[in-house]
């Protein structure tokens, strides 16, 4: 199954993924405020942090929405509202742990990300290939990657100062 | 029945270019999106990419020649009637006047490949050296710095760099993949230094960023450089085989100590340590961009220069993880300069110019607006644009526009009625990206890109113009070939390859290997390994020093930007323009809905401090002024992190608010002719 996973070193904050979001979901306006990824520019720490519904295996907005509005996809494992029979009643906005799911002040209803059926336009925008899609597996690979070449540089040090001290 | 393909394709909704999958039904484009083999952006593509679908279907495109009445209104008329009457005219002007009372104007919303080049073949082939184009405000004094000092356009090697330093250049916004390469390189453990007045998009990324003010950046290279000489982190064997001018470089690098370059610049003495640091680490891979941030300033060339040159003591020139200088497809060209040079003919600009013209054979779109004014020293009645929006983009607004009314012609080829267009006696419906034929290449990748005629809307492409015009004006022997396609291939012809073998792989057609330091292997050839007058990296040019350019050495010297010379009590703050958006490119795009809504003006950026004395509040209305010229606009307050006090930045391409009625056309870089278009001295007063 296939995941949104996010770079926090890698994200500068241009905000190409909110924008094709917006219109992804609006069809008329890049406007932030149709956006279900945000992403947060924290300047005095120097840290940007994008973010998506993670679509939970134990859904707590699904779990808790009593119009059982709030299904699975089966095919992407995304998990989806459906805005006809949502009853606005935002149950699942408080349930949501990490703010993501958005409330539609127009239509009245919860709406979140849904993945864009398996083709999340925000990862296609991703300029700096901050987000991508895609398996665990494939996320820890290249985490593991960066961490071994942090040990490599590591050992590589250690051992050039062994070599000093025994040249002594 | 519904007619659907997927064409893999290069986006031109900027010059990066993108590979895209261009959905395409009964022909008409519904879908774009990244195409992810493409060996460039892998999939991934900015929203002005994706958006696109909505512009190239825009209700407001034309697809029908424009004639203004005499009333002043457009008319619709046939393109045959349009091209006959266009022709004639300009060949009236050339009678009347002289033949080089014409010229032709390329935009950037063309491209820099062939489309360039059929304009500059055009105008040349009907007797006028007048060519201009959007370059002589972006590009092309970078092109002039770097290849003064590596005699060709080199590419950094991000990817594989250990140090990145990027200096007044924002990548994900203004070359959105070259941010991935970026990361890759920062993956590996790369150090990111970025030099900005403006704390920007990629700044936030950044391991070490200075902010510098504005103009200054060649202070803190030279100390920098007096720094790496000083704890002796260069390579000699380098500098002694493959350069000229160490000497005079390291003499003149001397007086730039911490103090001095703190005294200048704003940056301290333990951030140039933290800098050197970084290199004597990571060199010979380390890789230097500078942006238009560096280019706007009257010292422009210069700093340029002096940025890449601690490339170049650092020993990363071709080496990987450096400045890759790449070798090219070897197409053919299309400009007739030897056969047709017409110098005696007096390009505009060339004679005060000339490295310039001389380097990129690009007239001066400034000191046309004063010619075409003051018909001095010769008149310039006739001009066709493609792809240009000078009303917006150039700088001096006000004087464009009466220049532009003052032409006897103005032909304004585009996809839709702009600015410049407005001022058109005639304009001529434009051919998109996807509706023509055109190669692109990479050197850096060693790759090739063809794109097709997609969609056919029956829209004239650049060729079509040209040959269109040449074969009215007696010139048609210059443009023998049908068709863009035949073009094409004879461009390739001395390559080896076709059309066809480009499109076995439209995500990126491989033509060689890259070969690194082939400087070495020139050199035990016995060839020059450089492509400069000397054959080496110029540390000193001894070209630049015979063109005589007043105030100018062979060293890539200091100079205080225009600014700081004049103190200026009446303008107190200091305006920067020309900061891109990620929504639009220039002045291009404010017509697509979802993106204006989400930027609908544009806006000043200012310091809180600074706003705060001014008592004006985010999004208020403010009147700007310069000496220039003054508009209304708003407020953006910023973080005090983001920009330094007492400097502001407005971007450009917003009508209603056009910057460029502020900025100056008679401030410019003695050596690229560029306006300093970060430069601009400004007073702001609040709208009650």
């Amino acid at each position: 199954m296939k995941i949104i996973t996010m770079d926090t070193t890698k994200c500068v904050g241009c905000r190409n993924c909110e924008l094709a979001c917006a219109y992804m979901n609006s069809n008329t306006s890049c406007e932030r405020t149709y956006s279900k990824i945000r992403v947060n520019h924290y300047i005095d720490e120097q840290t940007l942090i994008p973010l998506t519904c993670l679509h939970c295996e134990e859904a707590w907005c699904l779990n808790v929405c009593p119009a059982a509005a709030i299904s699975r996809d089966e095919n992407t494992g995304a998990v989806i509202i459906d805005s006809d029979k949502c009853a606005g009643c935002k149950m699942c906005i408080l349930a949501c742990p990490y703010g993501n799911i958005q409330f539609d002040e127009k239509d009245l209803v919860s709406t979140k990300c849904n993945l864009c059926e398996g083709n999340p336009r925000c990862v296609g925008h991703c300029v700096g290939a901050a987000l991508n899609y895609e398996d665990v597996e494939s996320f820890n690979e290249r985490a593991r990657k960066k961490v071994d070449r942090k040990i490599m540089d590591a050992i590589k040090h250690q051992c050039k100062s062994m070599e000093v001290e025994n040249d002594k | 029945m519904t007619n659907k393909k997927v064409v893999k394709t290069t986006c031109r909704m900027c010059g990066t270019l993108c590979g895209i999958d261009a959905h395409i039904e009964n022909n008409k484009v519904v879908h774009i999106e990244g195409n992810k083999d493409n060996i460039l952006n892998k999939g991934r593509l900015c929203i002005k990419g994706s958006s696109a679908v909505t512009w190239l279907n825009h209700p407001d495109r034309i697809y029908k020649p424009l004639k203004k009445n005499d009333q002043g209104e457009f008319e619709e008329i046939e393109l045959e009637q349009a091209m006959d009457e266009i022709a004639e005219k300009l060949m009236e002007l050339q009678k009347k006047y002289a033949p080089n009372a014409i010229g032709v104007w390329k935009g950037e919303g063309i491209d820099f490949a062939q489309q360039e080049e059929l304009a500059r073949r055009w105008i040349h082939s009907v007797g006028s050296p007048n060519y201009f184009s959007n370059d002589t405000q972006c590009f092309a004094s970078r092109y002039l710095s770097f290849n003064l000092v590596y005699g060709c356009w080199p590419q950094a090697d991000y990817e594989n760099s250990k140090m990145i330093i990027n200096w007044g250049t924002n990548a994900p916004v203004s070359h959105s993949y070259w941010m991935q390469q970026i990361n890759e390189g920062r993956e590996k453990g790369a150090t990111l230094v970025v030099i900005d007045t403006r704390y920007t998009d990629i700044a936030r990324q950044a391991d070490i960023y200075i902010q510098i003010k504005p103009g200054t950046d060649a202070a803190l290279a030279w100390g920098i450089m007096r720094e790496m000489i000083r704890r002796d982190e260069i390579d000699h064997e380098f500098i002694d085989n493959f350069t000229v001018g160490f000497e005079q470089l390291k003499a003149y690098a001397e007086q730039f100590t911490f103090e001095k370059v703190y005294e200048i610049t704003g940056v301290q003495g333990k951030d140039i340590t933290r800098i050197v640091d970084a290199i004597a680490k990571a060199r010979p891979s380390v890789s230097s961009w500078a942006g238009t941030g560096l280019e706007h300033q009257t010292n422009g060339v210069n700093s340029i220069r002096a940025v890449t040159m601690i490339d170049a003591l650092s020993g990363s020139v071709d080496r990987k993880g450096g400045m890759k200088t790449p070798k090219g497809l070897g197409m053919r060209g299309l400009t007739i300069y030897d056969e047709k040079p017409l110098l005696e003919l007096k390009p505009v600009g060339a004679d005060r110019y000339p490295v310039l013209y001389e380097r990129r054979q690009e007239c001066h779109t400034l000191m046309l607006m004063d010619q075409i004014i003051s018909e001095k020293p010769y008149p310039i009645k006739g001009l066709v644009m493609t792809a240009a929006n000078p009303v917006l983009t150039n700088a001096n607004s006000n004087k464009v526009e009466e220049a532009l009314s003052k032409l006897d012609l103005l032909v304004v080829k585009d996809l839709f009625i702009t600015e410049t267009g407005k001022m058109a006696d005639y304009i001529l419906p434009a051919a998109s990206y996807l509706e023509r034929e055109e190669i692109f290449s990479n050197s850096a990748k060693q790759a090739a890109f063809i794109t097709g005629k997609y969609i056919d809307n029956g829209l004239q492409t650049e060729y079509e113009l040209f040959k269109g015009l040449a074969d009215r004006m007696g010139s048609g022997e210059y443009f023998q070939w049908k068709n863009d396609h035949e073009v094409n291939e004879w461009l390739l012809e001395p390559t080896g390859y076709t059309v066809a073998d480009l499109k076995t792989n439209p995500s990126g057609f491989i033509f060689g290997e890259y070969e690194y330091e082939k400087h070495r292997v020139k050199a035990s050839n016995g060839e020059k390994p450089f492509n400069t007058p000397s054959g080496k990296v110029e540390l000193f040019s001894q070209y630049l020093v015979e063109k005589g350019i007043k105030g100018l050495d062979g060293i890539p010297e200091y100079h205080d930007p225009s600014y700081m010379e004049t103190k200026n009590t009446e303008y107190p703050f200091l305006l920067i323009t020309g900061a891109r958006v990620q929504k639009y490119f220039h002045g291009r795009y404010r017509n697509i809905p979802q993106l204006y809504k989400s930027d609908p003006h544009g806006y000043l950026e200012m310091h809180p401090e600074d706003a705060k004395e001014l008592g004006v509040n985010n999004n208020d209305r403010i009147k700007i002024s310069s000496r220039v010229g003054s508009l209304e606009t708003y407020a953006r307050v910023m973080h005090e992190k983001e920009i330094m006090r007492g400097v502001v930045q407005h971007t450009h391409g917003y009508a209603k608010e056009n910057i460029n009625r502020l900025t100056y056309d008679d401030v410019t870089d003695p050596i690229s002719g560029f306006p300093a278009l970060k430069s601009v001295q400004i007073k702001i007063e609040k709208i009650d």
